[in-house]
C-alpha cells in the first residue's frame, strides 16, 4: 500500500467514504490512492454519480473520510482549510450578490482573520489575472456566467491557495465559453503554478487540461485507470485536432464505456 | 492586458457601471411615478364626490354616515388634535413593531443555530399565533396598567410571527456553494451568519415587514380600544360612544394614512438595501 509522502502536495491512501444515511449501507467511494504532485493538473472524470465530486470535497475538507489519511502538504484537509491553502470553484459561481466584484474576491480575506496568509494576494492583481480589469465595482447580476466564473476564480486564489480544487467549473457554461475558459484557466494555471484538482465528464476538456487523467469507476467509485497525457505544453486549439489527442480522447472513452459495460453486466 | 479583451467585452450582460451608493438626498418612492400616483387619485376623488352627493341628496343623518366635507372641516379644523393623538398611536405601533421584530429576530437566530430549539419555541410561538390578540389584550390592561405598555406588547405579540416564520426560513436558504466556500476557508459560524446568513434573509424580511407593519397599526388601535385615553384608539372609542362620526371618520382617515406612510417608508428602505435582489426591479 502507498505511504503518505512528504514529497508530494496532496496524498491519498486507501480512503473510502460511505455516508451514514445511505440505507444499504453501500461506499461511494473505495480504496482511493492518489499522489498529486506540486503543480500538477490532475482531472477526475467518471460517469455522474461515481463519487468524484465526493472526492474533490473528502480533498477539501468539506467532509470527512470514512476511513483512510488525506494530507495536503503534509497538513490534514482541515488544518489545510485553516491556513486558507485550498481554493475552491464550485459549478456555479455562488457569488454573493449584493458584494461587487471586489468585495466577492476579497471576501476569504475577510474570516478567519488570524490565519490571513502573507501570500494573500490583492484584487487589482487578480481581476487582471482572471482579464477583468475594470470590472472591479460591477455587481454579479450584470456579468455572464463565464466572468461570474472568473470571479470565483480570483476569489479562490485571493488567499494565496496553492491548492485548486474545481468540481465541474465550467459545466454550466455553453461550450464555446467553456473552451475558452478551459484555456484561460491553463494561461492563469501556467503563470501561477497551482496544484489542480478538476472534475470534469467532459473528456476533451480532460485531455485539454490535464498532466493527469484519473478514471473512476461507477459505484463504489475507484480510480480504474490513471492516463498520463503527454502532449506539449502550452496547449492550444490546434491541437485538439492532432492526432495524439484524438487517441487520448478515444482511449479515455473507451475506459468510460468498458466501466458502463461492466456495470450493466453486473446488473443483469 | 490592461483593459478588458474583447471577448470579455461582449460577454458583459448589464449597462456598464451602475454605481450604488446610497443617496438619500435622491431619494424618489419607489415605483411610484405620475403614472402609478394619478389612477388611483382620480378613482378616490370620484369615490367621494358620488358620496358627497349622495348624503346630500339622500339626505343622510351625520350621526349615520357624515359627508367627506364634514369628515375634512372637523380634521383640518382639529388637526393638531388628530396629530398629537395620532403620534400616539403611531410611536406604540413602532415601539411594538419593533420590539416584536427584535425578539422575532433573536428567537430566529437561536432557531437557526440548532433543529432542537427550533422544534421547542415553534410550537409556542404557533400558539402565540393563532390565539387571538383582542382575547389577551383585556387581560394585558390587567397586568401591565393603562399606560403605553399593554399596547407595545399586543403591538409586538401580533408582528413577532410573521418576521420569526420568514427569518428562520430566510437564514436556512443560503446558497450552498457560498455556503461551502466560506467553510472551505474556515469560516467562524459567527462570520458566516454575518456574511451570509443575515444579508441572505433580507428579501424574506422585508417580505415580512409588509406583513407585520400594519398589524401594528391594528395592534396599537385594539390595544387602546380596551384602555386608553391617548391615541386614535380611543378617539375612536369616545366619538363611538357620542355617535360624533365625523371624529370617528376622521381618526379612520389618519389610520389609513398612517398606514400608507408606514408602507412607503419600508418600500423605500427595501429599495436600498434589496438593490441586489431581483424583487427591486418589479414593485
Amino acid at each position: 500500500m502507498n505511504r503518505i509522502s512528504n514529497t508530494h502536495h496532496v496524498s491519498l491512501s486507501d480512503v473510502c467514504k460511505r455516508f451514514d444515511d445511505e440505507a444499504n449501507g453501500s461506499y461511494v467511494l473505495q480504496d482511493i490512492n492518489l499522489e498529486i504532485a506540486h503543480g500538477e493538473f490532475l482531472c477526475l472524470i467518471g460517469p455522474s454519480g461515481c463519487g468524484k465530486s465526493t472526492l474533490l470535497r473528502l480533498v477539501g475538507g468539506l467532509i470527512e473520510p470514512t476511513s483512510g489519511e488525506i494530507r495536503i502538504d503534509r497538513l490534514t484537509p482541515a488544518e489545510a482549510q485553516a491556513n486558507k491553502a485550498i481554493g475552491f470553484v464550485f459549478q456555479e459561481p455562488s457569488l454573493l450578490p449584493w458584494r461587487t466584484v471586489a468585495d466577492n474576491i476579497s471576501l476569504p480575506l475577510e474570516v478567519n482573520l488570524k490565519n490571513n496568509p502573507e501570500s494573500a494576494r490583492s484584487v487589482s492583481e487578480l481581476l487582471h489575472l482572471v482579464g477583468l480589469d475594470g470590472y472591479a465595482d460591477y455587481y454579479p447580476s450584470q456579468l455572464s456566467g463565464g466572468m461570474s466564473q472568473r470571479v470565483a476564480l480570483a476569489r479562490a486564489l485571493v488567499s494565496g491557495a496553492s491548492l485548486l480544487l474545481m468540481d465541474e467549473p465550467f459545466g454550466a457554461l455553453d461550450e464555446i465559453t467553456r473552451a475558452v475558459m478551459g484555456y484561460e484557466l491553463l494561461r492563469i494555471w501556467n503563470t501561477d503554478k497551482k496544484s489542480v484538482v478538476f472534475v470534469t465528464h467532459n473528456i476533451s476538456e480532460a485531455v485539454t487540461l490535464s498532466d493527469r487523467v484519473a478514471v473512476m469507476s461507477r459505484r463504489p467509485g475507484r480510480i480504474v485507470e490513471m492516463v498520463e497525457i503527454n502532449l506539449p505544453r502550452p496547449r492550444t486549439r490546434s491541437m485538439e485536432r492532432n492526432p495524439a489527442f484524438r487517441r487520448y480522447s478515444e482511449w479515455l472513452h473507451d475506459l468510460l464505456w468498458q466501466g458502463n459495460q461492466n456495470e450493466q453486466a453486473v446488473a443483469r | 492586458m490592461n483593459k478588458p479583451s474583447l471577448d470579455n467585452r461582449i460577454e458583459v450582460v448589464g449597462q456598464p457601471r451602475r454605481k450604488l451608493s446610497i443617496n438619500w438626498l435622491r431619494l424618489h418612492i419607489p415605483g411610484i411615478g405620475l403614472s402609478y400616483l394619478l389612477p388611483p387619485v382620480i378613482a378616490l376623488g370620484i369615490a367621494g364626490a358620488v358620496w358627497e352627493v349622495w348624503t346630500r341628496l339622500a339626505s343622510v343623518p351625520t350621526y349615520i354616515v357624515p359627508a367627506p366635507s364634514r369628515v375634512l372641516d372637523r380634521l383640518t379644523g382639529d388637526l393638531l388634535f388628530f396629530a398629537g393623538e395620532g403620534m400616539v398611536t403611531l410611536a406604540e405601533a413602532l415601539a411594538g413593531f419593533a420590539l416584536g421584530t427584535l425578539v422575532a429576530l433573536v428567537g430566529a437566530t437561536l432557531m437557526t443555530q440548532s433543529r432542537f430549539i427550533e422544534r421547542s419555541l415553534l410550537p409556542l410561538a404557533i400558539l402565540v399565533k393563532v390565539t387571538p390578540v383582542v382575547a389577551i389584550a383585556p387581560l394585558f390592561v390587567i397586568w401591565f396598567g393603562f399606560g403605553p405598555a399593554p399596547k407595545v406588547l399586543i403591538v409586538a405579540l401580533i408582528t413577532f410571527f410573521p418576521v420569526l416564520v420568514n427569518a428562520v426560513t430566510g437564514f436556512r436558504s443560503v446558497d450552498r456553494g457560498a455556503m461551502n466556500f466560506l467553510r472551505s476557508v474556515r469560516a467562524s459560524r459567527r462570520e458566516i451568519f454575518l456574511k451570509l446568513r443575515v444579508p441572505s434573509a433580507m428579501p424574506y424580511l422585508f417580505s415580512a415587514f409588509r406583513v407585520s407593519s400594519p398589524l401594528a397599526i391594528i395592534g396599537a388601535v385594539i390595544g387602546e380600544w380596551f384602555s386608553a385615553n391617548r391615541g386614535l384608539g380611543s378617539v375612536i372609542v369616545v366619538a363611538h360612544a357620542n355617535l360624533d362620526m365625523p371624529t370617528l371618520f376622521s381618526a379612520i382617515f389618519v389610520l389609513s394614512l398612517m398606514g400608507i406612510g408606514l408602507t412607503i417608508v419600508l418600500a423605500v428602505i427595501e429599495k436600498k438595501v434589496l438593490f441586489w435582489h431581483e424583487s427591486s426591479n418589479v414593485m
